[in-house]
């Protein structure tokens, strides 16, 4: 019953409402460049980042939230809380932190949020507009995480945008992306470069709800 | 060494609901067991199972690999229709999980129509 009152409240919202704020959220694995892509924008439109990038993975531990961020794009205006989430995965390992220098006990803490951090941006699923899910397009995109992350947004019947992001690597295979997910919009940008970041206002001009 | 791994059929789930289904797997799993289910998590399932694995997560057990291959949707017009019924009963139509600990799995490549999982148990 929830998908049909979702569909309702949000044509009456168009039909009757104020400009609508779209709560769009940032999912991905960890390390795909959510936070980079999120800081791009919010830093283009306001000035301020959204939250800390690091090469460490689960950086974001929390969801970190930019609201009201105004966008201009091709006459449009487009006003949008962004929703930055932690990456979701299915093992965290504090000894992977130590090969990247942390401390056992500072490896162990890390560990510890990002379990919280995962539960947190599930839990978030139920709370976003429109989701944009990032992936790393030097990498194989046809993960079970990934294929997860689509699977549960198809079902909330919340739109799903995927950024092919990292383009600006020599190594990027952002076409693997569009072939593994075809029944979505796929945008090809790097969030660190800012390339075609313009292409993906868009597309969430022209997918969400 | 040796890798113990379990089939399980699809009637040992089908009763099992919710916390109750992830419980079984998980508990499996932490005895250090691969489990081949016949039968696909839904997307909401696979994301109450990362949840559950989350609060699980501590210095021995890092958390869990898994790979899913999805019910077949495009088997001609009546057996589509037949397969629609069974999942509109409650039913299952096929489609396989595989999950285990991730300190035994090493790597797992999916592919649409097949999973290929790398294990290795540690002397």
């Amino acid at each position: 019953m929830a998908v049909p009152w979702r569909r309702l409240i949000g044509w009456f919202r168009r039909v009757f409402g104020r400009r609508k704020v779209v709560r769009l959220g940032f999912y991905g694995p960890p390390n795909a460049g959510k936070t980079t892509l999120a800081n791009k924008i919010a830093i283009d439109w306001t000035g301020e980042p959204v939250g800390e990038v690091s090469e460490i993975p689960h950086e974001t531990r929390e969801v970190q939230k930019k609201e009201r961020v105004v966008v201009q794009t091709k006459g449009k205006k487009l006003i949008m809380n962004l929703l930055d989430m932690p990456g979701i995965a299915t093992k965290i390992d504090y000894e992977d932190f130590l090969k990247h220098g942390l401390s056992t006990e500072d490896a162990q803490q890390r560990a510890k949020e990002a379990t919280r951090g995962v539960i947190e941006a599930i839990k978030w699923l139920e709370n976003v507009d429109t989701a944009l899910v990032i992936m790393d397009s030097t990498k194989d995109p046809y993960t079970q995480i990934n294929i997860t992350i689509i699977g549960n947004l198809e079902a909330r019947n919340i739109p799903v945008i995927i950024v092919a992001n990292k383009v600006d690597l020599k190594e990027a295979k952002p076409e693997q992306i569009q072939e593994a997910f075809p029944q979505h919009p796929v945008v090809k940008v790097s969030g660190l470069k800012g390339k075609n970041v313009d292409d993906l206002y868009e597309a969430i001009a022209k997918h969400s709800r | 060494m040796e890798i113990e791994i379990e089939f399980i059929s699809s009637e040992v789930l089908d009763e099992k609901k919710g916390d109750e289904k992830m419980r079984f797997i998980l508990e499996k799993i932490k005895e250090n067991k691969i489990l081949v289910i016949e039968e696909s998590l839904s997307p909401l399932e696979e994301t109450m199972l990362i949840e559950k694995t989350m609060s699980l997560i501590d210095k021995k057990f890092p958390g869990i690999e898994v790979s899913t291959l999805k019910e077949r949707m495009d088997r001609g017009i009546d057996r589509g229709i037949r397969d629609k019924l069974i999942r509109f009963l409650g039913g299952r139509t096929g489609g396989l999980t595989v999950v285990g600990p991730s300190k035994l799995i090493k790597r797992v490549k999916k592919e649409p129509h097949k999973i290929l999982l790398f294990a290795e148990k540690k002397k």
